[in-house]
């Protein structure tokens, strides 16, 4: 169903009013200031517990010293050692405290950093040479972001260095993530395992399967090297019966003991499959990804989508009305591009063929005998260097100056 | 605007909160600890073997119970920054765009094709902008290639722009004398301004023989930019005295070199065949412009329960580009407002106005017998009597 696009444009200005009008730095940047808040609250709760794990270490050394002190006769050396060992887990506590709100700074600072980055491109004191700078810094920014997503780790450190944006983009989050995969390559689950570790909170509220996947993996790993009793000892570790584990999956796994790894039968052939560990790869990045709220694409690929959308003439796709400048008339972006919506105009935008300059009211456009349209100050340029003879380009005709008629574009 | 100082302002409010947690804890808990050695010291000066006194245990206790409240408080007080902290997360969800996903078709660059394509385009924005280390690193990774003509010619422009921007003639004069009859069949300048810059700094710097030597380099320019070359003859007038006093100060303009750096790009990419900017940079700052229009198009569609926009032929709403980013011409029916097509070709009435063919025949049925009237003016127009006209580039 094609709607008419007239009576959105009119809807749109009826709700400019009442809709927030975002611009590009609210528009493109969530992530930027998301991510290091992520990592924020996550060194916050590390601290609280550590803080909490202290405390308990301070009130039991307290009660000692209550203890002692309630005594009848306690003696002067034990009571020296009871305040001292509280002195001691005090300090700790101390040192703790301080280590913990340093790193937490650390982080709040690095959010104030990219904070004044953006602020700094819609602050309106930026010079059209600096905003260019800021805007190719964004491309950049773009690039490292899309780089790190699709796991060319190198590429992206080297950019981002070359092109000193390091502080605006999240590289120590995707390294660690390259450890875990190629760790995952080779068949060795251990620090992907840390790593669900380390985000169990986190991922636990996500009600993320992960870890579940790998120790399923292991537990196809130990069946495939004829550790059988090892493998049920491992699955009674590691399958609860809790709603967490998909009870069907578990099923599917426990009757593996029963078939060799070159089974030829479909279903467990596919549990044996070495394709398993790519996915799981792949579900780890996911995983990491929605830890840190981004979205499955970057924002590169959308941003791409648009721009090409927006550039998109039925034009493009004309061998006739190729245009080197036109960056949809490229190539590969000419094949990209067959699946997105063209750009839609409500006014006119004419081009002369002969200058390459518009035709609007100080170049009108004028249309030959045959039909071609071209704009007025080329035309009358050739005129004047031929006699009042024009030379249509596309075909080759002449005519004469005087034949050439006004064009009333609105 | 509004935004970034709101989240500004809450990230301020964390570091500030986080900075009085610091010194508060740290002093507290040294406080306490001050007094714990100190009652130690006391204690421990009492003779081996002593018992304590009953006040000193009182102070035990009493010191027990501070402890544990400073102790507590701490980690109290560490739990109170939490509101601080999911305030700024929720300031920066409220006033940042959290989901843009659905503004593009799902699973479009992601097909294995299609990727690999894509990190072609990357690629080659990489060795345009100069950064070809980075580039093979990417080629590698990515496992494509580029073509190695690309390369060579890239790296080359990028030589002779790098000279240009120090000031140096050569590599761009070599360049040119090599591509002589292509630049002048495309009626390039570049060959003369290279010239005149050359001349005019040979003058600048006081070598009249030179100059005069190399002023009869100038003589085939006479008849296609006459003028000029009057003028830099004149500027021999003025060498001693300094070309600032003379007439023709305005050549000493440094807008000068840029405008020969911009002119030489733009002769050798389409020589080359490549494009001036490089695509992906377009495209890329085109859609910074255009998402965020999207994204309001998308809110309000929303509020009317619409299916997504990425679905139909052409994009809903109107992407304000200007003229920047023209590259085509465009024809849209004054009457329909919709883009022509070759079923449905602009037309030229005989009062001069273009509309679209469809218009012109809705106009025709519903003014059969009687005089059609254009949509603008009173005139007659015979069904027979108009042109196709075509607004094409190329």
């Amino acid at each position: 169903v094609r709607f008419t696009t007239v009576n959105w444009q009119a809807e749109l200005y009826i709700m400019s009013g009442t809709v927030l009008l975002k611009d590009e730095v609210t528009t493109l940047e969530h992530s930027t200031l998301k991510v290091p808040y992520e990592i924020l609250n996550k060194k916050f709760r590390a601290s609280q517990k550590a803080l909490d794990r202290d405390l308990s270490h301070v009130t039991t050394a307290t009660q000692e010293l209550l203890s002692c002190a309630g005594k009848g006769e306690a003696s002067a050396a034990e009571a020296a050692s009871s305040l001292e060992g509280v002195v001691q887990k005090l300090l700790s506590l101390k040192r703790k405290a301080k280590e913990c709100v340093d790193d937490e700074l650390e982080c709040a600072r690095l959010c104030r950093v990219r904070i004044d980055h953006l602020k700094s491109y819609v602050s309106g004191e930026q010079t059209t040479g600096m905003k260019k700078a800021w805007r190719n810094e964004r491309v950049n920014r773009m690039l490292v972001d899309h780089f790190l997503r699709e796991g060319f780790y190198t590429s992206a450190v080297k950019l981002a260095h070359s092109s000193g944006v390091e502080d605006l983009v999240d590289i120590d989050i995707f390294l660690a993530c390259q450890k875990v995969e190629e760790a995952l390559r080779n068949h060795n689950t251990t620090p992907c395992l840390n790593w669900c570790y380390d985000n169990r909170s986190k991922l636990r509220r996500m009600k993320s399967m992960l870890e579940f996947e790998v120790r399923l993996q292991d537990f196809i790993e130990l069946v495939r090297a004829n550790k059988r009793i090892e493998a049920i000892k491992y699955a009674r570790k590691h399958f609860t019966s809790s709603s967490d584990h998909p009870v069907k999956d578990i099923k599917s796994a426990m009757g593996l003991l029963a078939f060799s790894p070159t089974t030829t039968c479909k279903r467990y052939k596919r549990l044996f499959s070495e394709s398993r560990w790519e996915s799981l790869i792949a579900k780890f990045r996911r995983e990491n990804f929605n830890l840190f709220q981004l979205s499955p694409q970057s924002v590169l690929s959308v941003t791409l989508q648009a721009g090409i959308s927006a550039l998109k003439t039925p034009q493009c796709y004309k061998p006739e009305e190729f245009n080197l400048q036109c960056p949809v008339c490229s190539k590969p972006f000419n094949e990209l591009a067959h699946k997105l919506p063209f750009a839609h105009c409500s006014q006119s935008y004419l081009i002369c063929a002969i200058s390459g300059c518009p035709m609007n009211e100080h170049n009108p456009p004028m249309a030959l005998p045959n039909g071609y349209v071209y704009g007025e100050q080329a035309l009358k340029e050739m005129a004047a260097k031929n006699e009042g003879i024009v030379v249509c380009p596309r075909t080759k005709e002449s005519f004469s100056f005087n034949e050439v008629k006004k064009v009333y574009v609105m | 605007m509004e935004a970034c100082v709101t989240v500004e302002k809450e990230c301020d409010k964390v570091l500030k909160k986080l900075a009085s947690f610091s010194d508060l804890a740290t002093s507290k808990l040294q406080t306490v600890v001050d007094e714990m050695t100190a009652l130690k010291e006391e204690i421990s000066a009492a003779p081996p073997g002593a018992t304590i006194s009953p006040v000193q245990a009182q102070s035990l206790r009493d010191l027990a119970k501070t402890v544990k409240e400073v102790a507590q408080g701490t980690s109290a007080d560490h739990k109170d920054v939490h509101v601080v902290i999911s305030k700024f997360g929720r300031a920066i969800d409220k006033n940042f765009q959290a989901n843009i996903n659905d503004l593009c078709v799902e699973g479009l660059l992601t097909t294995d094709e299609n990727s690999r394509k894509l990190q072609k385009v990357l690629c080659e924005h990489l060795l345009r902008e100069g950064k070809q280390e980075v580039s093979f690193c990417l080629m590698e990774e990515a496992g494509v290639s580029v073509d190695s003509d690309y390369m060579a010619q890239f790296s080359e422009m990028n030589r002779i722009l790098e000279a240009l921007r120090n000031r140096n003639l050569e590599p761009a004069i070599e360049w040119v004398e090599v591509h002589r009859e292509e630049l002048s069949s495309s009626g390039s300048t570049l060959e003369f301004k290279l010239h005149q810059l050359k001349l005019v700094s040979l003058l600048c710097s006081g070598r009249m023989s030179e100059a005069m030597a190399y002023a009869r380099n100038m003589g085939r320019f006479t008849p296609t930019h006459t003028t000029e070359v009057k003028r830099l003859m004149g500027c021999f007038l003025f060498c001693r005295r300094g070309l600032e006093c003379s007439p023709y100060s305005d050549l000493l303009d440094p807008g000068h070199w840029t405008d020969v750096a911009d002119t030489f790009a733009k002769d050798a990419c389409n020589l080359l065949g490549l494009s001036l900017e490089s695509p992906l940079g377009v495209s890329l700052s085109t859609g910074c412009i255009a998402l965020p229009q999207l994204l309001h198009l998308r809110s309000v569609m929303l509020q009317r329960q619409v299916s997504d926009i990425w679905n139909q032929d052409e994009l809903a709403c109107e992407v304000n580009l200007g003229w920047d980013r023209r590259y085509h011409s465009v024809f849209t029916c004054p009457i329909l407002r919709q883009q022509t097509t070759d079923s449905n070709p602009p037309v030229r009435l005989r009062c001069g106005h273009s509309i679209s063919k469809d218009a012109m025949k809705k106009l025709v049925t519903h003014s059969r017998r009687s005089l059609r009237r254009s949509l603008v003016c009173v005139m007659l127009a015979i069904k027979h009597s108009f042109t196709r006209t075509d607004f094409k580039h190329g």
